[in-house]
């Protein structure tokens, strides 16, 4: 049952259900596809760093941040499309500057100070956007939010396929040997630093685009919403409840998280906040491997 | 003017230096860094705030209570997040990785919860609020008890850890862990009654900013970056340097802020500890504890 055929035709499944639902007609039920897509993309790609390698970062909102400042900046210059491409490459041009340097630091120490990277950096764009007179800035006639829906679920696609790719491939394989243990995995040759960048560097694109699609769909930017840390708090949330290190966690785990947020965020913002960093700890403590881990044992069963 | 500054500089270092002992009592002797621990700061201010305008107990009082509060709280969180993790070494080991995002989601709970019971509208009360003057600066009565208090528990925990029996096992199981408890230090006891008493610092840093200035639910928040600032400045388990470092972070922040304006606070005060990580990560002074 869980073979890598079925895998693949359960993924490609999903995917064209997702694909199908702006036929319905509904703005209500496209709005919800286009946040179950967005998470999809966004933990995909963190998961890319963090799960394969176990440097977790608690910052993963700057590349999505950048990525939603560069977008807004950038419209006024060019067409759409060529100013989401200039997202994605901001996100990654920023992690490639300060991965070599961050990437040094280990354990709770880069968890922090990812987190304080991220702070930094929204402050500074919060600097910039006062002295600049812009408290916040509008965008007049973005794409249709079917055209963005569709950019979104391409993106959670190429995202889900990257990881799965990832999984099974030489470069996956090298960044499990630095999670396992890294002056082991330098010794025997797996070029360490190199396998760490160029992750830090992946999975911090896709989140730039993310960022840049979804400031289009809201046509609105503000520095402090869009460097949101409660973006990395959910990422992480999410991809921990979903499980990490198996490709359908992202999935299972946004499932949980938009069903939750559907039913409490409008009505109950504090509950569904207090429900998640409880959905935290518990899931930490007692399902370290995830709704995914659960769901494999019950098909073993 | 200058004067005043110093003064606004040793106030806020004093506060700095207290609330970064607690986190670094706790880190030193569990290796755990507490995320929630400005949340503590929070809790202590919220009783100090409604035992004065409920019932009109006075916030000299409230530092006996939150003490009380925040160490069962603390007593608590050791109890049924940590003890069974802590025991084994399998667990603990993946509880060192795993303590930020638990800390983070109890934090989570703690900002959420207080705006839910409190709502999210900033508070205040007036107390020891006259205005003294010392040769050209002034200071409120609030300021002083804060400095005084400050100054007691920092200068007590070094006292406590220079010359106390009990302050030496203390050390000794920041130091090396496995060594203490092989000469005879109760490793389990020295972690519980650090959690009890790291906990209870911020619950009574937190009475002493509540006569200083607003309160909100998500108020914590700072005082754990400004903490972690100050504990990594100082390495992480180093308990005297991190009391140095508090001062330092109050002198840098006023004075950056003086010189600048106030919207490079937090640019200051973010720099400085992306900073210090990247280059210093074992601390300015000296050298941090071993992370295991």
């Amino acid at each position: 049952m869980t073979g890598k055929p079925f895998q693949i035709a359960a993924f490609l499944a999903v995917a064209g259900l997702l694909a199908l639902v702006p036929l319905l007609g509904s703005e209500y039920w496209l709005g919800v596809a286009f946040i179950v897509a967005m998470w999809i993309a966004l933990i995909q790609s963190w998961s890319l760093l963090s799960a394969t390698t176990g440097y977790i970062s608690l910052g993963h909102a700057v590349f999505y941040g950048i990525g939603a400042y560069v977008l807004v900046v950038s419209l006024d210059w060019m067409p759409v499309p060529y100013a989401l491409a200039l997202s994605g490459a901001a996100a990654g041009l920023l992690a490639l500057v300060v991965g070599l340097p961050v990437l040094r630091v280990k354990g709770p120490y880069f968890v922090i100070l990812t987190f304080g990277f991220a702070e930094l950096v929204k402050n500074l764009v919060m600097l910039l956007e006062t002295r600049l007179g812009q408290f916040s800035r509008m965008i007049f006639d973005a794409p249709s939010l079917e055209a963005l829906y569709y950019a979104m679920l391409a993106l959670a696609v190429i995202a889900t396929a990257l990881a799965a790719w990832t999984a099974q491939s030489r470069f996956g394989r090298g960044l499990a040997a630095i999670r396992e243990n890294e002056v082991a995995a330098e010794a025997i040759g797996v070029p360490v630093t190199r396998l760490k960048l160029f992750a830090f560097v992946a999975s911090a694109i896709i989140p730039g685009i993310v960022g840049g699609l979804l400031v289009l769909r809201t046509s609105y930017f503000a520095a402090d919403q869009a460097f949101d840390p409660v973006v990395s708090f959910t990422i992480v949330t999410t991809a921990i409840v979903g499980g990490l290190g198996r490709v359908s966690g992202p999935l299972l785990g946004t499932l949980f998280l938009v069903i939750l947020s559907e039913l409490l965020w409008a009505r109950f913002p504090q509950a569904y906040m207090m429900i998640l960093g409880a959905l935290l700890i518990v899931f930490i403590l007692f399902v370290p491997q995830g709704l995914a881990g659960l769901v494999s044992k019950g098909l073993k069963r | 003017m200058f004067q005043q500054l110093l003064f606004a500089a040793v106030v806020s270092g004093a506060l700095y230096a207290l609330v970064a002992l607690g986190l670094n009592l706790v880190y030193g002797s569990l290796r755990l860094l507490n995320i929630a621990h400005g949340d503590l700061v929070m809790i202590g201010a919220y009783t100090a705030f409604w035992s004065f305008t409920l019932l009109g107990i006075s916030p000299v009082v409230s530092l006996a209570t939150t003490t009380v509060l925040c160490a069962a709280f603390g007593f608590l969180v050791y109890v049924v997040l940590l003890k069974r993790q802590l025991g084994s070494p399998a667990l603990a080991q993946r509880l060192e990785a795993n303590s930020l995002i638990i800390f983070y989601g109890l934090s989570v709970i703690l900002q959420n919860g207080a705006s839910l019971a409190f709502s999210a509208t900033s508070r205040g009360y007036q107390f020891l609020d006259g205005v003294h003057m010392f040769g050209g600066v002034s200071a409120t009565g609030s300021m002083l008890l804060l400095l005084g208090v400050a100054a007691a528990i920092t200068l007590g925990a070094l006292a406590f850890l220079r010359f106390h029996v009990a302050g030496w096992s203390l050390l000794a199981v920041i130091e090396r862990k496995d060594a203490a408890a092989v000469v005879g230090v109760n490793v389990e006891r020295v972690q519980m009654i650090s959690i009890c008493a790291g906990f209870a610092i911020a619950g009574i840093a937190g009475v002493l900013v509540s006569m200083t200035q607003q309160i909100t639910p998500f108020m914590g928040f700072p005082f754990t970056i400004a903490a972690f600032v100050v504990v990594i400045m100082g390495g992480l388990g180093n308990i005297a340097a991190g009391i140095a470092a508090g001062f330092v972070l109050g002198f840098i922040e006023t004075f950056g802020v003086a010189l600048t304006s106030a919207t490079y606070r937090s640019i200051l005060i973010y720099g400085i500890f992306v900073g210090v990580l990247l280059l210093r990560p074992q601390g300015l002074f000296g050298k941090a504890v071993q992370a295991r």
